[in-house]
């Protein structure tokens, strides 16, 4: 006989779950954390602005948002006695933001009630907030270029500036030596499965690089790098496919090594009506509900690349933390009640 | 309980009635008066009185009455209750024992004596869940909305028997921003939620599981999404035995997404996701119309694919319609990766349906199964299944197992407490004697060779569809 688990009891195997706010908030790391943090929005920001990229403030609540999210669960909120959802990522207003700057990013929260089992990768947020990045125009190429840059940048400035948090971290910063001094590694997730089937691991040649698998390849790199063209099935409608070849997604993520795993997605975008109606369905999606979207793009939108960089995941690379819930403030681990 | 499966009288709840699932208690289902001038397929009303007698009197409904034994002469004249000739490839075949049976000397050479009918191993693999016999409990519809407590007593027998179910709460989308079993949740969720819990309260550890259905307009309230997500669901998840069916269609009306008359209060409330048409006359009621979904090969792959990508840890489902691509559509969802494909006759459902889709549109279940020929997966087959000879017919031509759907209701109805369980022992008794009679042991090794009907072309000549059908090659 099975029992049924009773919701307040979260879940089970979490190795270590946050502190109460007033412990945690007031933790020598969670300090030092935070201000490292806030050298990576610095540094982010300084270096999009240079490039010329405006700064917009995007929707946290919308009527629709992005579907393409692994397994996790959207949060729906009553507005005015109609269903709308919380942002899981900005990828909507994003594409949109595009009809009034070329170059626009944001630092954008989410919310994803992500699967309970996810609250044991040390990887996973309920609640975080990306750097967001979209370009009109741009390839693949360029944006993962951009991408590359930016990561760098950001790496360079705090490891010059927080000194001191490193320190009291106990983060040795020679671990980014090859990062500032090489360019990323790049393979294909076609390579990337074989890689990882010949080292043991059963790897889905149409899925996601699963979570294990992804820390494999992580764990064996010294910088990060590339995971380009994944297949259809495995994202949203948003990514692009390609046009020589089907099935193939213009997409890439950016994976951090020392096992902290994918830092970063990204993708050339779908921006033409038709194709776009008929990658929702693809991804089971009801166009009904993507109405603004769908009148939007149907008017025409740019064609565009963009990425987005999950902060605290940054943060947790960079500082070396064992749990991605030490880069956030007031930390929401999937299924663990928290204020 | 608002009364009996039966009754066409109007309920309480706004969701006065509801299709969903092949597998609805028609509420007109047995009314013969009703179909009288309608030829075809529906012409023969299920036979819910044989039903309900099996769940009274179980094993004991197989034969005659013990009152007669001795009295009365039984012969081939004897009408079938349950049958109509030549409305179904299904119903037109006869099970054909063989007198030379190699396969029980094989069980003998086993056993070291002679084989019995209780001898015959029924244990299935269904769709990546383990079932004990060759079935599983098809979706309820939502027109179990009034009567909650059926659906909660169904699951709660299915648990201990240990059959897989599945859940086809379409109702969901239609209320409530919570989650699964909270306050700020419908009804209707409260009854997902209720009908898993007392499944799982008497399940048996290994066996059994629970498939959630969910179609394109479902699609909008994420119920996989909540599931997957949700603690209620945990010890399925890790034990596992969750699965999630994508429906793509329905027996009763193939090619239509699913209707429902509501009242016009709560179609107002709905309107926003759903079109409702002011054709059912009077002031009251108005029809809710879900669209069926949009499916090309190309969606119904990306979709399945999608369904692993995104819910690693849960068996994949894909419920057919009986459409005339059938078997090309059940050949994509085996390649990408399907754990189970299920095909519901045309006779399925008396789900709540234009009259003319329940008489003439979308091939009988027999068809599908011809069609689709050697399974390239586990096959799932519903369709007025209630009885071991069209369970054991639809084995024979590919089957894994058979869905229970209208009959297992009908049983709860009869008795909340034993009446599945009693229909289902019959079941089991009627498919060990047919089997066993067939010189098989297995519920797998039925095949072609074990059915015949003049002008059908089958028993095929092909001698390697002399193996069984419902094993993968």
């Amino acid at each position: 006989m099975l029992h049924i688990t009773d919701p307040a009891t979260g879940p089970a195997a979490t190795d270590r779950l946050p502190e109460a706010p007033a412990r945690h908030l007031t933790d020598p790391t969670t300090r030092a954390v935070v201000r490292l943090q806030n050298g990576v929005l610095t540094a982010a920001r300084d270096f999009l602005r240079g490039h010329g990229f405006t700064e917009m403030l995007l929707p946290m609540i919308g009527p629709v948002t992005d579907p393409g999210v692994r397994g996790s669960k959207q949060v729906d909120i009553d507005y005015y006695g109609h269903r709308y959802k919380l942002m899981t990522s900005a990828i909507l207003y994003k594409q949109a933001s595009l009809l009034a700057f070329d170059k626009i990013f944001s630092i954008a929260p989410c919310v994803r009630l992500e699967p309970l089992e996810t609250a044991n990768t040390s990887r996973h947020l309920a609640e975080f907030h990306q750097i967001d990045v979209e370009v009109a125009g741009a390839s693949r190429e360029e944006i993962l270029r951009l991408g590359e840059d930016l990561v760098r940048h950001i790496v360079r400035e705090v490891t010059e500036h927080h000194a001191e948090e490193f320190e009291s971290l106990g983060r040795d910063t020679g671990a980014f030596a090859e990062l500032l001094g090489q360019s990323f590694g790049h393979r294909t997730h076609a390579e990337a499965v074989a890689e990882l089937r010949d080292m043991g691991h059963d790897q889905s040649a149409d899925a996601e690089i699963d979570w294990q698998g992804e820390a494999m390849l992580s764990a064996k790199s010294g910088r990060p790098f590339f995971v380009t063209d994944y297949p259809k099935g495995s994202r949203g409608f948003y990514d692009r496919e390609s046009r020589d070849e089907p099935g193939t997604l213009r997409n890439f993520d950016i994976i951090a090594p020392e096992g902290y795993g994918e830092l970063c997605s990204g993708s050339e975008r779908e921006f033409e009506y038709a194709r776009i109606v008929a990658r929702m369905r693809e991804t089971g999606e009801n166009p009904a509900k993507y109405g603004w979207y769908l009148q939007m793009v149907r008017e025409g939108i740019p064609d565009s690349a963009g990425f987005g960089i999950g902060l605290e995941r940054f943060t947790r690379y960079l500082a070396g933390l064992d749990s991605v819930w030490q880069a956030s403030a007031y930390p929401k681990v999937p299924g663990v009640i928290a204020p | 309980m608002n009364g009996r499966l039966t009754d066409a009288s109007p309920h309480e709840s706004p969701y006065d009635s509801t299709d969903e699932g092949p597998d609805d208690p028609g509420l007109r289902a047995e009314g013969p008066g009703l179909r009288a001038g309608y030829p075809g397929l529906r012409a023969d009303a299920f036979p819910a009185e044989a039903v309900r007698d099996r769940a009274r009197r179980g094993t004991a409904a197989l034969f005659p009455p013990v009152e007669a034994y001795g009295r009365t002469l039984f012969g081939a004249a004897r009408t079938p209750a349950h049958t109509a000739p030549g409305a179904d490839l299904l119903d037109a075949l006869r099970l054909v024992p063989p007198v030379f049976m190699p396969r029980r000397l094989e069980k003998l050479i086993d056993l070291a004596r002679e084989p019995m009918h209780h001898d015959v191993d029924l244990t299935t693999v269904v769709g990546a869940l383990n079932s004990p016999l060759p079935a599983y409990l098809s979706a309820f519809g939502s027109t179990q909305v009034a009567s909650a407590d059926l659906g909660t007593a169904a699951s709660r027998q299915a648990g201990r028997l240990g059959l897989p179910m599945v859940i086809g709460e379409n109702v969901v989308p239609v209320n409530g921003y919570g989650r699964l079993g909270t306050a700020a949740a419908g009804d209707t969720e409260r009854s997902l939620l209720g009908r898993i819990r007392a499944y799982l309260d008497e399940l048996p550890d290994g066996m059994g599981g629970v498939a959630v259905q969910q179609s394109t307009e479902d699609a909008d309230a994420e119920v996989w999404n909540l599931v997957y997500s949700d603690p209620s669901a945990r010890p399925l998840l890790e034990s596992g035995r969750l699965a999630f069916e994508l429906k793509v269609g329905q027996g009763a009306k193939p090619g239509l997404g699913g209707m429902t008359v509501l009242n016009r209060a709560a179609a107002a409330r709905v309107a926003e996701q759903y079109a409702v048409d002011d054709v059912l006359g009077g002031e009251e009621r108005v029809l809710r119309c879900s669209s069926p979904g949009t499916f090309t090969e190309e969606i119904l792959r990306q979709q399945i694919r999608l369904m692993r990508n995104n819910f690693p840890r849960a068996r994949v489902w894909v419920k057919l319609h009986p459409g005339r691509d059938v078997r090309d559509a059940a050949a994509v969802a085996w390649s990408a990766g399907a754990d189970a494909v299920t095909v519901d006759g045309a006779e399925g459902g008396t789900g709540w349906a234009p009259l003319g889709f329940l008489d003439a549109v979308g091939l009988p279940l027999g068809e599908c199964l011809r069609r689709i020929g050697r399974p390239n997966g586990s096959l799932l087959a519903s369709g007025r299944m209630w009885e071991g000879t069209r369970a054991a017919k639809a084995l024979a031509l590919g089957a894994t197992a058979v869905g229970l759907g209208r009959a297992a209701l009908l049983a709860v109805e009869e008795d909340p407490e034993r009446g599945l369980t009693r229909l289902v022992e019959a079941l089991a008794l009627e498919l060990r004697l047919l089997i066993s009679a067939l010189g098989k042991y297995e519920a797998s090794a039925l095949a072609y060779e074990d059915v015949w009907s003049a002008g059908t072309g089958l028993p095929h000549q092909d001698p390697s569809l002399a193996t069984p059908l419902g094993t993968q090659p």
